[in-house]
């Protein structure tokens, strides 16, 4: 591209931004179906807004898990079948990513239980790629509709507090499970003593998780805002909380499950 | 339920969650740390084999100098014993030539002492000849004193030249 049509390029570029930016201020708002209040409310509870699953009524992040569940179902297949076999002893480029990942969660689970790490990996791996793909899933906007007939947009599935206390849990038995087969009664009095873990795990994600979505619908909610600002508060702010959520939870898990699961020494 | 929680929601989560596991584990994960591991072991057993290659190297090297190490210490010895026997081979021959040159001396002497003789001999059985045949002459040109002074003289010339 030479310097003539690169400036044409940006020119026109700008033009529109501007005549995009000055229809949005002309055309001002739509009446609102819900207000500021309502629709954060409903963003923490999940009482209005709810989906049909086979009949059943329940939150989108439900709907949002599933989605992701099945995205994960299409991408394993494809890649077990057309690329692992594939695999060379130098790797290519997409390969090095699938092994930096699943070596990065096996690290983990070695560096920091080392005496029992072969389910952990797996485990911390799938909670990791959990966490960072559906949160980052609120990001694609998939729509779904509500059982009163409206169109929402999928959050992520974390978001919803049964999704996070239903992680939060699972890593606090996932960390028993390691104390009961490394120490027996020892390992469940040690996990015991952290009692809090659970409470904290959930509570943790899930308030990262709906700070993001609040702070996104807020932003959405003006129509002032939501010109330019959502690229730094949407993809920026969910980019990091979707690392640094499937880090810190899959951390405190390897963590806590290492030290539940140390032998004890005898001296 | 404050929160929303709903028991049978945090079943499905769970559920979905149980079925990603599975998923995950036995398409992505368990297959990537197969490949991992396979390679993480080739090349274990590559570095090993090149470590004992190394060290199998480094041993034949050290056994190649002491080979060498041996054998320019059999040279070292070889070369003095042949410097030895050298010598002493040269040592008997100078010995034999000089005994040689002895006996030829020795030889020479002899012969010389031996010819000389015979020659003294052969002189005196000339001179007695001489002698007779001139006392013979003289016996017949004078008297028989004066021939026999005459023979006397001869004699006692002859006696005093041998």
């Amino acid at each position: 591209m030479n310097k003539k049509k690169r400036t044409a390029a940006i020119v026109i570029f700008a033009v529109l931004a501007v005549a995009l930016f000055v229809g949005t201020l002309i055309s001002g708002t739509a009446d609102k179906s819900e207000t500021i209040r309502e629709v954060m409310k409903d963003a923490v509870l999940h009482g209005q807004n709810r989906v049909s699953l086979f009949g059943l009524p329940v939150n989108p992040g439900l709907i949002s898990a599933m989605t992701v569940t099945g995205i994960f179902l299409i991408f394993s297949l494809i890649v077990r079948i057309l690329v692992i076999p594939r695999f060379k002893m130098v790797p290519g480029k997409f390969q090095l990513l699938l092994e930096t990942a699943v070596g990065f969660f096996d690290n983990l689970a070695k560096t920091n239980s080392p005496h029992r790490n072969r389910f952990l990996g797996a485990y911390v791996f799938t909670a990791g790629s959990y966490i960072f793909v559906g949160t980052l899933f609120e990001l694609f906007g998939l729509e779904a509709v509500t059982t009163d007939g409206i169109t929402i947009s999928l959050p992520a599935p974390l978001s919803d507090i049964n999704g996070a206390i239903m992680l939060g849990c699972l890593s606090y038995l996932v960390i028993l499970s390691g104390g009961i087969l490394s120490n027996k009664l020892r390992g469940v009095g040690r996990t015991l003593k952290e009692f809090s873990l659970p409470i904290s795990m959930s509570f943790r994600m899930f308030g990262a998780l709906l700070s993001g979505a609040l702070v996104t619908e807020l932003v959405y909610y003006s129509v002032y805002l939501s010109y330019g600002l959502p690229i730094l508060v949407g993809v920026l702010f969910t980019l990091l909380h979707a690392l640094i959520q499937a880090y810190v939870l899959t951390m405190l898990t390897s963590l806590f499950y290492g030290e539940v699961s140390e032998p004890v020494h005898k001296h | 339920m404050p929160l929303n929680i709903d028991w049978q929601q945090i079943l499905l989560h769970l559920l979905n969650f149980v079925v990603l596991f599975a998923i995950l584990y036995f398409l992505l994960y368990k297959p990537v740390k197969a490949f991992m591991e396979k390679r993480t072991e080739q090349y274990r057993q590559m570095d090993e084999e090149a470590k004992k290659k190394v060290s199998e190297s480094e041993r034949l090297k050290e056994e190649y100098r002491q080979k060498l190490d041996a054998a320019e210490d059999e040279i070292t010895a070889e070369r003095k014993k042949a410097r030895a026997e050298i010598e002493a081979a040269t040592a008997a021959r100078m010995e034999r030539a000089e005994a040689e040159a002895q006996k030829v001396l020795s030889d020479a002497r002899r012969d010389i002492e031996h010819e000389r003789n015979k020659m003294l001999h052969e002189a005196q059985n000339e001179i007695t000849g001489m002698v007779e045949s001139a006392a013979e002459k003289l016996v017949a040109q004078s008297t028989t004193s004066e021939a026999f002074d005459q023979f006397l003289d001869a004699a006692k010339r002859g006696s005093v030249n041998e």
